[in-house]
């Protein structure tokens, strides 16, 4: 396993991961002003690959096209895609979502399920079942070398464009009045509209706005992989929905950093050996380690209030943590208990079965130290990320950022 | 109620509940005769049969996403697993035969057993996590059935599944599996309703409508959310291992996303928390394509002359079934936003829809005070 393996892996996977967060925007954006997963934001990217890719076929870009002109077609297409996949943004949000918004979550996110499907069928219909192939003629094709691994230009390109991207996201948010609108929604949405912001416009406009990235991102996609097909949304949107909970549902950072953490981990993944992997789940013992005989103990005695505290109290917390199978388990079952020893043996539970579970996978993955993930399991790895992540820190890497309803 | 669907079902409402039961059961059991009579084409009982496995399914869906009301997105896959359990140990792949009985358990409990390793993640997270993590719960297993090929034969899939042998009776023809199917039907269902209204059914209903009011009355949210999904779990197994037994042969394109979609589509146009609703989702959107599409391409051109339409009949015949999944989206939102109660809600949901809220009345009240002072633009 080389440096330059290892170097090119790297920089698929942040190409992949800045695709990713591009949709993965569309998702937190929304969750932070509705509390929705709007489940169709996968299909809203597909159509917007779709739509600039076949602009591009019905135009006829071919080799022999100058290349200003066949940037001009590609500003073209690219106008086009956004525009028409804004509009669906909206007209989504108007139709299937506005209704529902005083009913339960779950009521709404069936809505959104709906749509998902009537849009992925409504993609078969008009385009047809067979992929959409992106006209090679218009896909850089370079590379340079670093490090002796080669990088594409098009990867290059790809990550530059989402950082601009972002770069006009945040200035949107943090710089606009219009932004301004979004933070206030997401906080509170009574407050907001009680301090005479237009909710309903400002809501619009976020569905707007997301859908705008997600047509980039599918555009990029179809660049990069040379084809799209009716579904392809369906993975990318989950995916990018696990990258948006991975960094904190809500947080625009986060939705950026679980993105790239996710890409990397699915490139990693499956280029690395596992002897290579083992040493990952190696560190991350370490940490589970950390945590759970010396972070975590001591986070709870600082919880206890002053006039608890004695010896006897603070040994019992750290037995809780340091015997956690034991202990932790009579502490649960017990007729009466303590609130906070209840919590941490919980919490010990959980941080034995990390631990357990990573010494296990790391031991497997020295075992079988040569050999390696076929690319087939990716997507699995991906969804494994997700229910880890879900299991053990739901509020994601930098922190969730949304109004809790009660 | 103006609604012109609920003075209907008031209506019909008011006879006695054992009556419609009756009907419905006697009309399952005489179904395949007309068959036997020579009345109607085999395909027809293909599709009662297959009906009925989507009734399981739709009833044991109803416990999770209907009575609890948690959004279960990979119902298939413990499906999927009840039908591999099945295959595995019944087929000539790893050469086993084991007894109908002991299979069934198996993959029963095998569906529960993954139905507990999906729940304990994920019950303890915001409703609409659970949403997500049994979808992607669902695309895992679909994906390693593709991939593990040691096991499953990947996507080539198990066959030559051998008939059941029930006591010396062997299940080989499409109206002793349609006849087997509707004994577990039976049983199921008053299995569930029983459950419904019992002390766990109760609790399920107080967590649809209210987790922190139920938490504090004494309901173990936790807990009883397990309940419900080992239990509908366990239903999706069974389902799936008489659906081995059936098809006689299972790949990984049997146990697709879109599968999850259509049950908890069938739900929601039955009647979320209601049993009868359900099994009307079921029969109504597992055969009503089916009727659509007969209708179109064989009776009607029968009947008037074959050139009858032959555009509509190309159409049913090639692109049918996009349009409906398209349907089906459209059927989800519209019934969502207009009907949420669904086609046959259940009797406390049609009671809470009829109930005067004393709160909305304040609202009312308040509103119309509000009217009278110049102040109608505040929405109170």
């Amino acid at each position: 396993m080389t440096l330059e393996h290892i170097f090119g892996l790297t920089v698929s996977g942040l190409t992949v991961g800045m695709i990713y967060a591009l949709i993965a925007l569309g998702y937190t954006m929304v969750y932070g002003v509705l509390q929705l997963i709007n489940f169709a934001h996968g299909e809203v990217f597909t159509i917007g690959g779709y739509l600039a890719t076949s602009t591009l076929i019905w135009i006829g870009v071919d080799a022999t096209t100058p290349l200003s002109l066949k940037i001009a077609y590609f500003g073209l297409a690219l106008l086009l895609s956004i525009v028409f996949t804004a509009l669906l943004g909206f007209l989504i949000e108007r139709v299937a979502y506005r209704p529902l918004r005083q009913r339960s979550r779950i009521i709404a996110l069936l809505s959104a399920i709906g749509v998902s499907i009537f849009l992925q069928n409504g993609i078969v219909i008009v385009f047809g079942p067979r992929p959409i192939i992106m006209p090679t003629a218009v896909v850089p094709t370079g590379f340079i070398e670093v490090f002796g691994a080669r990088i594409r230009v098009l990867q290059i390109a790809i990550i530059l464009v989402s950082l601009v991207l972002m770069a006009a996201l945040t200035w949107i948010v943090k710089g606009t009045r219009m932004g301004k609108a979004m933070r206030a929604t997401s906080q509170d949405r009574e407050a907001a509209e009680m301090m005479g912001i237009e909710t309903n416009l400002t809501i619009s406009f976020t569905f707007v706005i997301g859908s705008a990235l997600a047509a980039i991102g599918g555009f990029l996609v179809a660049m990069y992989y040379g084809s799209l097909q009716f579904n392809t949304g369906f993975l990318y949107g989950l995916k990018a929905f696990t990258a948006a909970v991975l960094g904190g549902i809500g947080n625009i950072p986060g939705a950026v950093v679980g993105s790239l953490v996710l890409g990397l981990a699915e490139n990693w993944g499956v280029g690395l050996t596992l002897g290579i992997l083992a040493w990952l789940f190696v560190a991350g013992l370490v940490l589970g380690l950390y945590f759970q005989f010396v972070r975590a103990p001591q986070s709870r005695i600082d919880h206890i209030a002053e006039e608890f505290r004695t010896p006897a109290y603070e040994r019992a917390v750290r037995d809780v943590y340091r015997f956690a199978p034991v202990v932790a388990v009579k502490t649960l079952l017990a007729e009466r208990t303590d609130a906070l020893l209840y919590v941490s043996a919980q919490h010990a539970v959980r941080l034995t079965a990390a631990n357990v579970i990573l010494a296990g996978l790391a031991v497997l993955f020295f075992i079988n130290g040569d050999a390696q993930f076929a690319s087939k399991w990716q997507h699995v790895i991906s969804f494994a990320v997700l229910m880890a992540i879900l299991m053990f820190r739901p509020s994601g890497i930098l922190g969730e950022n949304i109004q809790e309803k009660v | 109620m103006a609604n012109p669907f609920s003075r209907v079902s008031n209506a019909l409402g008011t006879l006695p509940r054992w009556v419609y039961v009756g009907l419905a059961l006697a009309f399952a059991i005489v179904f395949p005769m007309l068959e036997y009579f020579g009345l109607m084409e085999t395909l027809w009982l293909r599709l009662g049969t297959r009906t009925l496995v989507y009734v399981l399914l739709a009833v044991g869906l109803n416990l999770v996403l209907g009575e609890t009301g948690l959004l279960h997105l990979g119902y298939v896959a413990f499906f999927a697993v009840g039908a591999y359990s099945t295959a595995i140990l019944s087929s000539p792949r790893f050469d086993l035969q084991w007894n109908f009985w002991a299979i069934l358990l198996v993959a029963t409990g095998m569906a529960m057993l993954f139905g507990f390793v999906v729940g304990v993640p994920s019950l303890r997270l915001r409703g609409d996590y659970l949403a997500i993590v049994t979808l992607a719960f669902g695309e895992i297993m679909r994906m390693t059935l593709n991939n593990w090929e040691v096991l499953t034969n990947g996507p080539g899939g198990i066959p030559g599944i051998y008939p059941p042998n029930i006591f010396g009776w062997v299940v080989d023809q499409p109206v002793e599996f349609y006849y087997l199917l509707l004994v577990f039907v039976v049983i199921i269902v008053a299995l569930v309703s029983n459950l419904k209204n019992s002390r766990i059914g109760r609790a399920w209903n107080a967590l649809r409508e209210d987790e922190i009011a139920a938490h504090h009355s004494g309901v173990r949210p936790t807990q009883a959310k397990m309940l419900a999904v080992i239990m509908s779990s366990g239903i999706a197994g069974l389902a799936g291992a008489i659906f081995a037994y059936y098809q006689q042969f299972i790949n990984p394109t049997y146990f697709l996303f879109m599968q999850s979609v259509i049950v908890v589509c069938m739900v929601v146009l039955g009647g979320m928390g209601s049993i009868p609703g359900a099994i009307l989702g079921a029969v109504a959107l597992d055969a009503t394509p089916e009727i659509i599409r007969q209708t179109f391409t064989t009776w009607l051109p029968r009947a008037v002359g074959s050139d009858f339409l032959p555009g509509v009949q190309a159409a049913l015949q090639t692109e049918f079934d996009r349009y409906r999944m398209l349907i089906f989206g459209l059927v989800i939102v519209l019934m969502v936003i207009f009907r949420p109660e669904g086609l046959l809600p259940n009797k406390l949901w049609r009671r809470e829809v009829r109930e005067e809220d004393p709160r909305e009345l304040e609202h009312t009240r308040q509103h119309l005070f509000d009217f009278e002072e110049g102040k109608q633009d505040l929405e109170v």
